[in-house]
């Protein structure tokens, strides 16, 4: 059973199907929606087209928001649950497979962790991956993407069920409105994906100490250490 | 004897420098914990129509071309053992590519631990789709800390110890270099053919048109442009962060071989540093810092004189032979 935004319930019924779906993960973009607005509009350019986000209420509400604005129908799977890369891609997955979609686009650009769901989402639906995707044409029945490596772009051809992790932008927003909880976002709780949250919760994130602001040179040098680059070695 | 296993992306016929940076990180781990340190390679194998229980051609690493230089270069770097994949089909730094071979690897190993360089070529690919095969938990630009009971670490607390249950995969940022190892090493190679994944395919690779997507920007900005110093130790900065420079036109025009970008240009690399004030939209970097600005939602900012806080990064990050 569901219940709507007046408090009606009704019977449970599956979500439509669609042969795309676009992940918006579980939390609201770091910094801004504009890659969240590019992932929707590059699953529309694909054909019909599910958002599927999860995670708390607001956020749902936004993901629902963008998502309609793009024209898109919008899947939300409230939980307060705060899993890992697989914990969220046993969600996704469950309601992908509810949808039958067989392309599935991963928003990478909103937040930095979002990446390692593309590729336990291909695992657990035995899908190809991409990850880095920053172009993306549909042709025929072939996918005709271009991925980031390095400071080179492959041109890659992608057919048959496939997860794509995409860093395409949408055009800039400096500020939107807030959205409100809408009659439009199709929620769907744990259970009838056939997820139990106790079983999930083995992916639970353990709990982390907040970090402080980083406001000193040594703070900055510190978290830039990991990204200086190796040096070759002079015996190599 | 736990396994702790380190992939190894080649950059022409050597190991990739930050595929050294995690087996450095490796070594560290594996003498703590009393493990094996693998080193695996993913090589295209050159004999047609190998199987996997073939007894008819004899497994050598005569098929890997360069693999005399590759060897000591991964014993020096403290590998116990090397583990040569042999695949059949050409391999890319995509799951596509070295997903079946790479899969044989663990399969063989079962390792507790795996290691990838956070900037080698096929990290972003390989490194989470191990973490699901596996079930494991996913650390991403971690680095050793410790003496005698060495952990791996990343910036937001999380963490991989000798005592954890269940096996971790970690994306390595940094480490440091260790002592020379021995030359004598164990070569174990294994041919594990079985393709590729043909619904991806590489069709072609370009230099990218744009530098908006590529791993590591410095952004200057528009009211540091003509300062002569600053400009000198934002090129050191890119040497040892192996970063491009970029800018509006009017920045860009007073730095040599920087990339000038429109107004509004959505910038994703994986790290931004910018530095003084700027128009692009640098929202999309995985890790964003701030030199002489402050500001929310960033990784980290040090408002005040750029000059002087960017001379001090430089002098914390880059050794003197890297200035200019």
């Amino acid at each position: 059973m569901t219940e709507d935004l007046e408090g009606v319930t009704t019977p449970w019924r599956p979500p439509d199907k669609r042969p795309v779906a676009v992940w918006l993960g579980s939390q609201a973009p770091m910094r801004s929606i504009r890659w969240l607005d590019g992932a929707l509009a590059a699953a529309a350019k694909l054909g019909a087209a599910n958002a599927i986000a999860a995670g708390e209420p607001g956020w749902l509400d936004l993901a629902a928001d963008r998502a309609s604005r793009a024209q898109i129908a919008c899947i939300g799977v409230a939980t307060e649950l705060q899993l890992d890369y697989l914990g969220w891609a046993q969600i996704a997955a469950a309601v992908v497979r509810q949808v039958g979609a067989s392309t599935i686009l991963v928003d990478e650009g909103s937040r930095p962790d979002r990446f390692a769901e593309v590729a336990a989402l291909a695992e657990l639906l035995d899908a190809a991956q991409l990850t880095h995707v920053v172009t993306l044409v549909p042709d025929g029945k072939v996918l005709l993407a271009g991925r980031a490596a390095g400071r080179e772009l492959h041109s890659v051809r992608v057919r048959g069920p496939a997860v794509l992790g995409v860093r395409i932008p949408g055009p800039p927003v400096d500020e939107y409105p807030t959205p409100m909880p809408s009659a439009a976002l199709r929620r769907i709780d744990l259970a009838a994906l056939g997820l139990d949250p106790v079983v999930l919760a083995h992916r639970a994130l353990a709990p982390r100490a907040k970090q402080p602001p980083r406001g000193t040179v040594d703070q900055l040098a510190d978290l830039l250490a990991v990204h200086v680059a190796p040096r070759r070695r002079e015996d190599t | 004897m736990a396994a702790v296993l380190v992939h190894i992306d080649l950059d022409g016929d050597h190991a990739h420098p930050s595929s050294l940076a995690a087996l450095a990180a490796g070594r560290l781990v594996a003498s703590s914990w009393g493990a094996t340190l693998y080193a695996a390679v993913i090589a295209r194998d050159t004999v047609d129509g190998r199987s996997p229980d073939s007894t008819t051609h004899a497994l050598t690493t005569s098929q890997v071309p360069g693999f005399e230089k590759l060897q000591p270069q991964l014993a020096r770097a403290g590998a116990d053992k090397i583990v040569v994949a042999l695949s059949d089909v050409p391999v890319s730094p995509l799951w596509a590519s070295v997903g079946v071979a790479w899969q044989g690897v663990l399969d063989h190993l079962r390792p507790r631990l795996v290691l990838f360089g956070a900037d080698a070529p096929s990290a972003a690919e390989v490194a989470p789709r191990t973490g699901a095969k596996i079930g494991a938990r996913l650390l991403v630009r971690g680095r050793p800390l410790g003496l005698e009971d060495v952990e791996l670490r990343d910036r937001d607390g999380g963490y991989v110890r000798a005592q954890d249950s269940g096996a971790a995969v970690v994306l390595v940022g940094a480490a440091p270099d260790q002592p020379d190892g021995d030359d004598d090493i164990d070569v174990i190679v294994l041919a594990l053919p079985g393709g590729g994944d043909d619904r991806v395919e590489v069709a072609a690779t370009q230099p990218l048109a744009s530098a908006d997507s590529c791993g590591a920007l410095i952004v200057v900005g528009d009211d540091v442009a003509a300062d002569a110093a600053v400009l000198a130790d934002i090129a050191a900065l890119a040497g040892a962060l192996d970063a491009k420079v970029v800018g509006s036109r009017a920045a860009a025009a007073s730095v040599t071989g920087a990339d000038a970008l429109e107004r509004g240009s959505a910038l994703a690399p994986e790290l931004c540093v910018q530095v003084g004030a700027t128009n692009l939209d640098v929202a999309g970097a995985t890790t964003l810092v701030r030199v002489g600005a402050g500001g929310k939602m960033v990784d980290a900012a040090v408002p005040g004189p750029t000059a002087e806080i960017i001379g001090e990064l430089v002098g914390k990050l880059a050794p003197p032979r890297g200035r200019p």
